[in-house]
């Protein structure tokens, strides 16, 4: 099955199914555990990156991501469970960069080594032919930076050479560690695009990123680890919903007395800035009805879609506190 | 003054905290009192003497020789001091806490030296107990014209305050080369080729002529030339001036060091 | 129903990985900065060691030696003197026993010591090695048979034509050589001989800085029997026997006396001694090896080689561009091995480079500071030897070169890396002085530096080993080392 593909992306994400074909280009995690001396990184870990979208991976600082990035790509061994890629471990593929490629870290580039110097080892040693150095340095817009040496580049120009690297044997999987450290406005669109465009093509892409803004227009999927264990493995829309709940936004100019009329009635009531609340327990009905009567005047009174943000220090504030909860078929 | 003295306590913060300075520091001691034990055990008064003539073997110097390992120690020492700052980074925020970058070039001077000075003393005094106990049953007697050991002995307590000297310029030597350097591996090739290459070149040539010009003015020949109690007239350097060529060596490395460190780029 | 890549693959195998590590070599400015010092100091070196290396060699001339034992009687006018060599002890395959007619000796008695220049003789004998030999002052060696003791022999003498005759049973006799000794007396003496060559030096440190060496003499013993002299009508002579030494005096050293020895036995005669007697060929091996000291400079220029050495994969860990080299080949035994692979061809064609400018460069210098025939005969380099240490040159630092390499992956630290590499090469050349000889030979051999024997054109007393077994030694180093290392990189996280 070499079709040349070009597929719109529609696949089901399965969770837990094994894949079928060794074909598929699918990430599966199983059960994985890391110890670094007593220092637990990754704990029983099981998760999937289908193709066809961007999966994020997400979690506070030390969590154990870019463990988890490593021990897929054969760097670092597990003390348990299996990663797997397409149904192979890493180190069986015969032709890892055409299979998979990676950015783990921008900075791992040889300062006294010209950009296409950089691609062409990669390039060479995975027997692909020369010209895909042109070919992926034109992709990310590095065309005219090619004979200069990786020394001089600014981290945004190191990023996109990165990306680059990955690209160099076309795979159909794709692994980024924080791939927008460092871009401009301009650059963060500019991947935004490419990523999407890549997982619109049927590959699978996991992405690593602080910047919950930011995965909120990439990512449809979401996996949030903290602490090394899985804190939520859901679509965005279905995580950002279960955090919205029945919130209700209210923008009012009065809003001291609109909160503690609000709090008599028994709801819970959060500011976000000087005129702006979220009000829960009670319905907009409601809310508008004892305004109203109390004569507060608002502005605005709507549904309130929590950011991603918000959804996510929530979950993780509930996983530091209790552990892991499940997750959501 | 005060921006010298808190520069100084910085250095020292920094050069202690490195796990490699203890093992380095250790490393001078136990080198050069290994090395001398061991020359100290194989030398043989029996057979030294050429018909009708007298034992020429300098039994200080042959105490002291382990300094010719110890001293890789102390050149990795002030190597590291430097070159790991830049290979990290904290270079940077050396020349910003610190600007004027003088003031930081001393206090890594002082920094690498006094340590040195402490393990070299612990060194040269080890070295002369282990020999002196050594050398007197391998025939270095009274007897046969070896007096024991012992610092009142003017010359040896020249050849060992000397020795202690010399492994401090060498340290600041190598600091010297790789302020210049920056780069470790290769300020450490370049430090211990000055020392180990010119020794070498010596059995190469035989004319009489470069060969004192290399023991004149080649840094570890010419340092160690102050270790010497026995033959002081057929040297080709006295002790002491022997020692000042070394000390132009390290004085020049740590001024070209100290002249690039204000000039480049951190 | 996934995405497939659509760029064509030759596939990953070492092939390939050979070819991206050759690429990472070239592409940094450091390896090309590295190559040229190691070029340059080699060249440099050769330069100094063939313009700073004289030698009077060629103004002795060739050496002649008179040392042997000798049991003599006096012969007026024309004879001869027939004996049997019974026996003869092998103690090497120049070893001599036989008949000499000779001028006037040192009377063993007197401590004036040598006499000014050797007496005229004229010698038969046998040797071990090389059988029946004729030897006359005039240097014009002939041989007899090949056969050693026991043998016959005998001497005679014509007013100043002496000929030389051997036999196998005493009956049928065969000339071996002959000569016209003009300046040997009416009356000369005649007698047995005994003499060997030293197998060797004997070598005595006395100091770190003076090594005495002295020819290692080893005492060789023969035993003849029918001595018979005869005089010029025919009738025999016969007189008391004397003995003499004639290299003179035993020397006091303790470690060099040859005194030999003589003892007579109902008409068989046991003759001990030892000594060179004859035309000392040019080339001893006291000799300096040119070759191997102009080639020297390498023990310099690896220094540079073992920076680029360590560098090479030491960056790779500092930048961790060690976890995109081992995401793009997984099996990371190859990679080290492409590496060392790479490494060693770059290492051994700069050796090769430089050796060869390194010899054309020294050689002329050399000749003319009197490195020149006949004491150093002259060399070129398409000579065997010379070859030999000129590729030897280059496998050497490829091996040091992947030594350091190996140290770098093991210890992930350029700094450890280079200092124990260049320790472990050079500190034993500088601390050897100060062992015994025994000592200093001993490290000689088994550190990593024993590699450059390899570079020896002709054999030295102070050899300390072969010149293949000294690359063996260094080769097994590196083995070790590489193995340990590919060992730990499979085993450690990246």
């Amino acid at each position: 099955m070499h079709s040349e593909g070009r597929l719109s992306g529609v696949t089901t994400p399965s969770r837990g199914m094994p894949s079928v074909s060794a074909m598929d280009a699918t990430i599966d995690v199983a059960g994985l555990r890391k110890r670094y001396g007593s220092t637990v990184a990754v704990d029983d870990l099981t998760f999937t990156v289908h193709p066809g979208m961007v999966t994020g991976f997400v979690g506070p600082n030390g969590a154990g991501k870019s463990t988890t990035m490593r021990i897929v790509l054969g760097l670092d061994a597990a003390d348990a469970g299996t990663a797997r890629i397409g149904g192979r471990p890493y180190r069986s593929l015969t032709a890892p960069l055409t299979e998979v490629g990676a950015l783990l870290d921008a900075e791992a580039i040889h300062p006294g080594r010209r950009a296409k110097d950089h691609l062409l080892w990669m390039a060479q040693s995975n027997g692909l032919p020369a010209r895909r150095v042109g070919e992926v340095l034109d992709q990310v817009g590095l065309t005219s930076a090619a004979r200069r040496r990786a020394g001089g580049f600014s981290l945004g120009m190191r990023q996109r050479l990165g990306i680059a690297a990955a690209m160099l044997g076309d795979p159909p999987v794709l692994i980024f560690d924080e791939p927008v450290n460092g871009l401009d406005p301009e650059g963060i669109r500019w991947i935004r695009g490419y990523l999407r465009g890549l997982a619109a093509e049927g590959r699978a892409i996991l992405v690593s990123s602080h910047l919950m803004s930011e995965l909120e227009e990439t990512a449809d999927h979401l996996v949030v680890i903290g602490r090394g264990r899985m804190v939520a493995d859901t679509s965005v829309a279905d995580l950002v919903a279960g955090a919205s709940g029945t919130r209700v936004l209210l923008r009012t100019s009065q809003r001291t007395d609109a909160m503690t009329l609000l709090a008599r009635a028994g709801a819970t009531v959060a500011v976000i800035d000087h005129e702006a609340v979220t009000v829960d327990g009670l319905s907009g009905e409601r809310i508008a009805a004892l305004l109203g009567a109390a004569q507060v005047p608002f502005s605005e009174l709507g549904a309130h879609r929590a950011t991603l943000e918000e959804a996510y220090m929530e979950l993780t504030r509930d996983a530091v506190e209790f552990g892991a909860t499940g997750s959501t078929p | 003054m005060i921006v010298a003295t808190r520069a100084l306590h910085a250095e020292w913060t920094k050069a202690r905290t490195v796990r490699s300075s203890g093992w380095l520091l250790v490393g001078i001691t136990t080198l050069t009192l290994g090395l001398g034990a061991l020359v100290a055990a194989s030398v043989r008064f029996a057979g030294c003497a050429p018909p009708g003539g007298d034992c020429d073997v300098d039994a200080t110097r042959i105490a002291l020789s382990g300094v010719y390992v110890g001293q890789v120690a102390a050149v990795l020492f002030g190597v590291l001091v430097v070159s790991s700052e830049y290979a990290t980074g904290t270079i940077r925020t050396t020349l910003t806490a610190v600007p004027r970058r003088w003031v930081t070039l001393v206090a890594k001077a002082v920094v690498v030296a006094g340590p040195v000075l402490l393990t070299a003393v612990l060194a040269v005094a080890g070295s002369l107990l282990v020999a002196r106990a050594v050398l007197p049953a391998n025939g270095f007697t009274p007897a046969h014209g070896y007096p024991a050991l012992s610092i009142g002995d003017s010359a040896t307590l020249r050849a060992s305050v000397g020795t202690v000297l010399y492994l401090c310029l060498i340290a600041l030597l190598s600091l010297g080369v790789a302020l210049i350097v920056r780069n470790a591996g290769a300020a450490i090739a370049t430090a211990l080729s000055l020392l180990f290459v010119f020794p070498i070149v010596g059995t190469l040539v035989t004319e009489p002529r470069w060969r004192e010009w290399l023991t004149e003015w080649a840094p570890m020949s010419a340092g160690l030339a102050v270790q010497a109690t026995r033959g002081l007239d057929a040297m080709p350097v006295g002790p002491w001036q022997g020692l000042a060529v070394l000390t132009a060596y390290a004085g020049g490395a740590l001024a070209v060091g100290g002249i690039l460190l204000q000039v480049r780029d951190a | 129903m996934t995405y497939s890549s659509a760029v064509p693959s030759n596939g990953a195998g070492f092939a390939q990985v050979l070819h991206a590590e050759w690429t990472k070599l070239r592409s940094v400015r450091s390896t090309w900065i590295c190559v040229g010092l190691t070029f340059g100091l080699t060249i440099l070196l050769a330069y100094l060691a063939g313009s700073g290396n004289t030698t009077d060699a060629n103004s002795f001339g060739p050496q002649r030696f008179f040392q042997a034992q000798l049991v003599h009687q006096s012969l007026t006018g024309d004879g001869s003197i027939v004996t049997h060599v019974a026996s003869q002890e092998e103690t090497g395959p120049d070893a001599k026993a036989g008949v000499m007619i000779t001028g006037p000796v040192a009377d063993p008695t007197s401590k004036t010591g040598l006499p000014a220049s050797p007496p005229a003789y004229a010698a038969i004998m046998v040797t071990p090695g090389h059988g029946v030999q004729w030897q006359s002052d005039i240097s014009h060696d002939a041989a007899g048979t090949t056969d050693p003791a026991p043998r016959w022999l005998k001497l005679t003498r014509a007013g100043s034509r002496i000929t030389g005759y051997e036999s196998p049973d005493g009956v049928t006799w065969t000339q071996v050589g002959t000569a016209e000794v003009t300046e040997l007396p009416a009356t000369a003496r005649v007698g047995m001989f005994v003499s060997a060559p030293p197998t060797g030096v004997k070598a005595i440190r006395r100091s770190p800085t003076s090594i005495e060496n002295s020819p290692d003499y080893t005492l060789s013993t023969a035993v003849f029997d029918s001595v018979r002299i005869t005089g010029a009508n025919g009738q025999p002579v016969s007189g008391s026997w004397q003995h003499v030494d004639t290299s003179g005096p035993p020397r006091e050293l303790p470690h060099d006396s040859v005194a030999g020895s003589f003892t007579e036995n109902a008409g068989r005669f046991t003759v001990s001694g030892a000594g060179d007697l004859g035309v000392q060929a040019p080339g001893s091996v006291g000799d300096n090896d040119v070759v191997r000291d102009t080639l020297s400079g390498i023990l310099i220029g690896f220094i540079a080689m073992a920076v680029l050495a360590a560098l090479y994969i030491t960056s790779e860990f500092r930048r961790g561009i060690i976890r995109t080299t081992f995401t793009a080949t997984p099996r990371r035994g190859r990679v080290l091995a492409a590496k060392s692979i790479v490494l060693a061809a770059v290492a051994f064609v700069t050796g090769v480079a430089a050796a060869v400018p390194a010899f054309l460069i020294s050689q002329p210098l050399l000749r003319e500071n009197g490195f020149a025939p006949p004491a150093y005969p002259k060399v070129s380099l398409t000579d065997g030897p010379v070859v030999r240490a000129v590729l030897g040159t280059g496998l050497v630092l490829a091996l040091l070169a992947v030594l350091a390499l190996a140290l770098g992956a093991l210890l992930r630290s350029s700094a450890a890396a280079i200092t124990l590499v260049i320790a472990v090469v050079l500190v034993p050349l500088i601390i050897g002085p100060f062992l015994t000889l025994g000592g200093e030979a001993w490290l000689k051999r088994i550190t990593p530096g024993a590699g450059m024997a390899i570079q020896q054109t002709r054999e030295r007393w102070d050899d300390a080993i072969g010149p293949w077994a000294g690359i063996a030694v260094l080769s097994g180093w590196v083995a070790v080392v590489l193995i340990a290392a590919v060992v730990q990189l499979r085993r450690r996280d990246a």
